[in-house]
Formats: structure tokens, sequence, C-alpha cells
């Protein structure tokens, strides 16, 4: 399975991206090809609110930012691994940005799924989803749950499903092969 | 005079929705006694800059916002991330003002935003902060083209509100529950829901806008992948 990791992490020379990068190199020598975007890299503009990806150029972003290069990842892999620190309880702005600018791969039709109200798909396959976090120094478990829970929804809002999370702790080997697992 | 900075964290700005319902908070907060408060427009960068360094100077703080993807915007996390001296600040013995929020979504039930109404409550306790509560919306995209008559009740609710923070340091929960409207449908509304949502009279403002825009052909356009066939 083809592993598309976004990577939320703001610092470059962090633990954590250290830790993401190794990740990446195990995923890919388990057999699972995996290809790290280090968001902090790419032009991304955030979403306006404009609703221009649904009702002017349906699919697409008009800011012709990195946006559309990180949708098409998204939709080109069969896992997609969103890794962040948690700063001030929540993933990071850099990839809550990036998650905005995902909307273009749902269709503004509303249609009820689970008893909820939702968008309708736009593309026949998605990815699953997983989570990966770094916990920071005043992080606490309420944190990662209250995290979780939202990215939960936000999945099956890009209609897919969470199914993985972990916070960075133990050896990058483990968590790659717990992935490998579940893909 | 309690002093309040009503902080719009819309990337659409001052033509948001979120922003047509922060005004009538604003409207009660002065009515129930509160000094006149400065409006930010968090999608500026030089009202940003000054969101932050106004934040500690306060009595309040109202934040609004739009549901983006299940949680704040990513400009709203930016602005909290630049509250993170303020932790420090606070663990220091300095006090952090009163936090109250406002989260409107597209959808039509409150149960949407409730997560990200207990990432704001946990907020407020990391800066110290006293929490006066979340006023939770859906359906907030109708506020674009319904006329402000039909939104009578609405807005009015909403200056109970702020007079309620004026006066009472927070919200009241029967007012709270009453602004949120439908909390989840219920198994029989989501049965017909499922139904109605094939009708074309309920797309009707996508498709208004896609034909509009001259993009009606093109509304399943799926530039990354196989289209979905629904």
């Amino acid at each position: 399975m083809h592993f598309t990791i976004l990577n939320g992490e703001p610092d470059p020379g962090s633990a954590f991206d250290s830790y993401v990068a190794e990740l990446t190199a195990r995923l890919t020598a388990l057999g699972h090809p995996a290809e790290k975007f280090d968001l902090r890299t790419i032009d991304l503009k955030g979403c306006s609110g404009c609703f221009n990806c649904w009702l002017k150029s349906p699919g697409e972003c008009c800011k012709r930012d990195g946006s559309a290069i990180v949708c098409h990842a998204v939709l080109a892999s069969g896992f997609v691994l969103l890794a962040s620190p948690l700063i001030m309880g929540f993933t990071s702005a850099l990839l809550k940005r990036a998650a905005d600018q995902m909307i273009p791969i749902v269709h503004p039709y509303f249609e009820i799924q689970g008893g909820e109200v939702h968008h309708r798909a736009r593309y026949a396959h998605y990815p699953l989803f997983g989570l990966l976090l770094a916990a920071g120094a005043d992080s606490d478990a309420e944190d990662i749950a209250i995290t979780t829970a939202i990215w939960r929804r936000t999945a099956r809002n890009l209609k897919s499903r969470l199914a993985f999370t972990a916070v960075a702790g133990c050896a990058a080997k483990e968590v790659a092969d717990e992935l490998a697992l579940v893909a | 005079m309690s002093s309040l900075l009503l902080l719009n964290g819309s990337p659409r700005g001052e033509r948001s929705n979120s922003m047509k319902m922060l005004s009538r908070v604003a409207e009660g907060w002065e009515y129930g006694g509160g000094s006149q408060p400065e409006i930010l427009h968090l999608a500026r960068r030089p009202q940003f800059q000054r969101a932050v360094m106004a934040f500690p100077a306060v009595d309040a703080v109202l934040i609004g916002m739009p549901l983006y993807t299940d949680a704040m915007p990513g400009l709203v996390k930016s602005f909290i991330e630049a509250l993170a001296p303020r932790v420090e600040a606070a663990h220091s013995g300095e006090t952090n003002p009163r936090l109250a929020f406002l989260v409107q979504s597209g959808f039509p039930e409150a149960a949407h935003s409730r997560l990200l109404e207990r990432y704001l409550e946990k907020l407020a306790r990391r800066l110290g902060s006293p929490y006066a509560g979340t006023i939770v919306r859906g359906a907030g995209e109708a506020l674009q083209f319904m006329p402000d008559e039909a939104n009578r009740k609405l807005w009015s609710r909403l200056r109970t509100l702020g007079e309620q923070l004026a006066r009472d340091g927070r919200f009241g929960p029967a007012e709270l529950k009453a602004v949120a409207g439908i909390e989840r449908l219920s198994p029989f509304t989501a049965v017909l829901a499922s139904w109605i949502c094939k009708l074309p009279v309920i797309q009707y403002p996508w498709n208004g806008n896609l034909k509009k825009n001259h993009a009606w052909e093109q509304r399943f356009a799926a530039p990354y992948g196989p289209a979905f066939k629904g």
C-alpha cells in the first residue's frame, strides 16, 4: 500500500521531524512506498471559504497553490498519515491549514451518513487516515482524546475513517510495523 | 465598564456569517452595560497582530469562527498558537481575560461542533481564563442568502447572550440551547432527510451558483482520480 505522510511539524530541527523521516524510510523498507510532504515547505495559502472549489472550478482550489499537490497525493495513496506535534492542545496550524484546503475532494451536495448530514463523495475511492501525534510538555490525555476524536470526524467527512492513532514515544520501527499491519 | 475584544476568526472577514452573528452578540454586550467592543478580523494580518497584542489587556475576549473540517479554521489555530506565551504568563501569576466563543457551521445539526466546543473549553483552562461558554449554531451558511428579517428570533437570542456575557460574565445555558437549534437528527428525521437530500430543491443553493458560474456541466469533476458514480 502506498503511504502519504503529511508532516505538520513546523520546526525542521525537532526530534519529531527526524522521527517522521525515519518512519517514512522504515515503511518503504517494509515494502510500503511512503512519500513525506513537509507542509512547512509547501505554499498553502489557506482556505478562504469562497467555495469556488465547489461552485466555480469544481474539484480544484482557485488559489492554484500547493494544496493541489496535497489533494492529488492524498487521493493517489491508500493510506494518509497525519503527523503533527500537539501545540496548545491540538495538531499544528500547518496541518489544519492543509486539511481545510482538502474540501475540493468532496462534493458540496448533502447526504445523510450515519444519521448525520455530510457532504457527498466526489471520488470513487478515498484513502484510510491515520494520526501520529507528538505530545508537548503541556499535553495531557484529554488533549490527545479531543484531538483524536476531532480527526476521527474529519476522516469521516473526507469519506473515509481514522484507522490508526499513535503518540510518538516508542521506536519508529514499532510504529512502522503497526502501520504495515493496518495496511 | 468591562472591555471586550471581539475577534472574527472567519477567513471571509467582514462579510462572513460569523461576523453577522458576532455583531448581534456585541449589541447585547453594550446593552448589558459593557463598553463598545474593539472588533478585529483575524484574516487581516495587521489586525491579527493587533489581536495578539490586545489580548491580555481586556476583561473579556469573544472569538467567533466557522467550523472548518470539524474544528477551528487554520487561521484561528494560528492565533491560538500565537497565545502560547500567555500560558507561561498565567503560570507566572498573570491573569488572562475571560474567554467566550461562537462556532457556526454549515451543517444543520449542532452536534458537528461539539468536539470543537470541548477543545475551546480546555483552551480556556490552559490559559487560566474564566470560561464564559461557547455559542454553537448550525445552518450558518443560510445567513448568506436569507433576508435579515427572517432571522429576527436568532438575532434577538444572540443579543440576549451578549447581555448575559456583560452582566453575568457567562452565557446562560437555556439561551445557548435555544440558539443551537437541532442538536441531532432523530432516526426518523434522518431517514426522511436522506430522501429529501435526493430532491433537487435541497441542493438549490449549490445548483443555482453552479449554473450562474457556468460550472454546472463540471459539477461532478474529479481532477485527481476516478469519479464517484452515486
